[in-house]
């Protein structure tokens, strides 16, 4: 366990002293200041509410999960394999006396953990300005379901990095694999909305499950039927990404 | 037991598929709520259109200000499958105050208006009788596809919202709402803007909402019977927002369907005896086919005027005299006839023989003509005004009319 740890610390921190995670902050702020001015121009123009307190950090949770989110999370995914591959910094990573199974769930995990990051860091500010700018209080109970909300989409957002890691693995070029999921991604969009009765299947409407959570019937079956899908396709791609990663030779 | 990790890769593998596979194929099994909803409301329109012999629709909306009524509408429609007669009965308050009360009944030959406010009975009887059903299934037209699909493509995650509720004898509870984030922020700001914009229009008696507008909350409920038929379906949407002096406004809007009397209503024409009819008689027929082409065999007539000391002067009369008309051809002849002193006005051009064919294309109840000397023109009879229309590609003389009444002096 400690060497998984040492690796997994090495992940991280090759992760934040990359820029790319500081650009991710400061696009994920921009992100929030646009919705808020953009809503503060619906009102003060149509005169419509636009998103009250509570209302605007789910606003935003809807345009990230299917905008930067992904965006950011394939950046990372695909650096962390694409690019210490053509680096060729990734035998250095192999030389140290840990297993590829480990060094590949650190990986993994640290892309996760980027993930959470993100995932907090949207909801603390779009919070923060929510209740900055909006005036209408919201309850206990939406406040709680909005946190859970924000945690919930977690799961999709790893499959999701799941299925690029796959492909960072499978394809050489870095950016070939950047444009191949953004094509992917795009693909599964449209295919979604087109066999809208067979969407729960696809990734990419699988982003917006959250939104389960938010019936006040709470659909308890749909939710795990879901849940299972992700678990089990989570799983498929995990096993695939790192039985290529395992062949891989350096 | 220590798996080699070849074996223990193939295993998670096939697990993973697994899972996938059996949740996907129970997913899909596994109808929505909206999806039921949807099936609901096409079993219904069928049946409607195709099963029931008669049936009663109740429909009924309003409209509410913080509780306060500002309008209400209801209509009663009945039909009658077999006799392809319906009726509708029509009460209702607007949103000024008047009532509009009214009965409006139709079958295959006969369409009858009894106003509340007007004491005449309107009556109008068709020549030829009318085809057609008396309740089309909406489903069934072109585009209910296409809006279907659209539909689904908006309703996207909202779908799990419609709860099932299953009685024990197999009739359904349809039911969901949504509220405040529940909405999506994008539909919430469409909507609330287009109704905000439909609100403010010049109905004085509305409510002018002019800051926070918001969609409060949307619900909804069905109940569906046995046989999967819709029974019932109740929708309201609440509108909140703030008007220029700040007060606060709920706008409710309600809508109730009711569906009952299967194949027991009974569709009665209103009775006529002893009260003022005012009797008209419709000649359009499907196709735009003439009816009555004979009526349109003789002279038809329109005066010639010109302009002079900003007066109207007439010089003379167009004439159209017209042989011999049926549904495909037409043969007659136009001329002029000046008045002693304007005989300047007249042209060889403008006295010809009609003989007019109609075009092959559908939909068009006009005749096309060529004369001796080379030049189109087309006439077009109106049956309804009882009018002939003459385009015939020269000028006029005089100012120009291509109307022409029946000569019945």
């Amino acid at each position: 366990m400690a060497v998984f740890q040492a690796a997994l610390v090495n992940e991280v921190e090759k992760l934040y002293k990359k820029k790319k995670a500081l650009i991710a902050v400061l696009l994920s702020l921009a992100v929030i200041v646009i919705g808020q001015l953009a809503i503060v121009g619906v009102r003060s123009g149509f005169g419509l509410r636009g998103a009250g307190s509570v209302e605007f950090p789910m606003l935003v949770l809807a345009v990230v999960v299917n905008t930067i989110l992904p965006l950011f999370t394939a950046l990372v995914a695909i650096d962390s394999f694409s690019g210490e591959f053509s680096q060729n910094s990734m035998r250095i990573t192999l030389t140290r006396p840990v297993s590829r199974f480990k060094i590949f769930c650190a990986k993994i995990m640290a892309i996760v953990l980027f993930i959470l990051a993100m995932l907090l860091l949207l909801l603390i500010l779009s919070m923060l300005v929510g209740v900055i700018f909006n005036t209408n209080s919201g309850t206990l109970h939406s406040f709680v379901m909005t946190i859970f909300s924000y945690l919930v989409s977690l799961l999709p957002m790893v499959v999701l990095a799941l299925g690029i890691v796959l492909l960072a693995n499978l394809i050489k070029s870095g950016i070939s694999v950047f444009f191949v999921s953004i094509l992917v991604f795009i693909v599964l969009k449209v295919l979604g909305l087109i066999f809208s009765q067979y969407s729960s299947l696809f990734m990419t409407t699988q982003l917006d499950w959250y939104n389960l959570f938010l019936i006040n019937s709470f659909p308890v079956g749909k939710i795990v039927r879901q849940f299972l899908i992700m678990l089990g396709s989570g799983i498929m791609l995990f096993t695939a990404g790192f039985y290529l990663f395992d062949k891989k030779e350096f | 037991m220590k798996f080699n990790k070849k074996t223990a890769m193939l295993i998670s593998f096939t697990l993973g598929t697994l899972l996938v596979a059996t949740t996907a194929l129970a997913d899909i099994a596994n109808k929505s709520g909206y999806d039921q909803l949807k099936d609901a409301l096409k079993v219904t329109a069928e049946q409607g259109s195709e099963k029931f012999d008669s049936f009663t629709l109740d429909f009924s909306i309003a409209l509410m200000d913080n509780g306060k009524t500002l309008m209400t509408s209801n209509e009663i429609k009945k039909y009658d499958r077999l006799k392809g007669a319906s009726e509708t009965i029509s009460t209702g308050e607007s949103l000024n105050g008047d009532k509009n009360n009214y009965q409006y009944y139709a079958d295959k030959t006969t369409q009858i208006r009894v106003s509340e406010s007007d004491p005449t009975i309107y009556v109008t009887e068709y020549a030829k009788p009318r085809e057609g059903e008396v309740f089309n299934n909406p489903f069934k037209e072109d585009e209910a596809a296409d809006l279907e699909k659209i539909l689904d493509a908006i309703v996207g995650s909202l779908k799990d919202y419609v709860v099932v509720v299953e009685n024990s004898d197999a009739s359904k509870e349809l039911e969901g709402k949504l509220t405040g984030s529940q909405i999506p922020a994008l539909v919430n700001a469409v909507a609330s803007y287009s109704l905000k914009q439909e609100f403010n229009g010049n109905q004085s008696n509305m409510p002018h909402l002019t800051k926070d507008v918001y969609v409060n909350s949307v619900s909804g409920k069905a109940n569906v019977n046995k046989d999967g038929v819709m029974e019932s379906i109740l929708g309201t949407a609440v509108l909140s927002g703030k008007n220029e002096q700040g007060t606060d406004h709920d706008v409710t809007v309600e809508i109730l369907v009711k569906l009952s009397g299967i194949n027991t209503t009974t569709v009665t024409k209103p009775d006529l005896t002893g009260k003022k009819v005012v009797k008209n008689i419709a000649r359009e027929t499907p196709g735009d086919e003439i009816a009555n082409p004979e009526m349109f065999v003789g002279k038809f007539n329109n005066n010639i005027l010109i302009e002079k000391d900003n007066k109207f002067i007439k010089i003379g009369e167009r004439i159209i005299e017209i042989t011999q008309i049926d549904n495909m051809t037409i043969t007659g002849r136009y001329y002029e006839e000046y008045k002693p002193g304007f005989e300047e006005y007249a042209t060889p051009d403008r006295k010809f023989k009609l003989d007019g064919k109609k075009p092959e294309q559908k939909n068009y109840s006009g005749f096309d003509y060529t004369t001796e000397s080379g030049i189109k023109g087309n006439l077009y009879i109106d049956e309804y005004g009882g009018k002939i229309h003459l385009n015939m590609n020269t000028s006029m003389g005089g100012l120009h009319d291509s109307t022409f009444s029946p000569d019945v002096e």
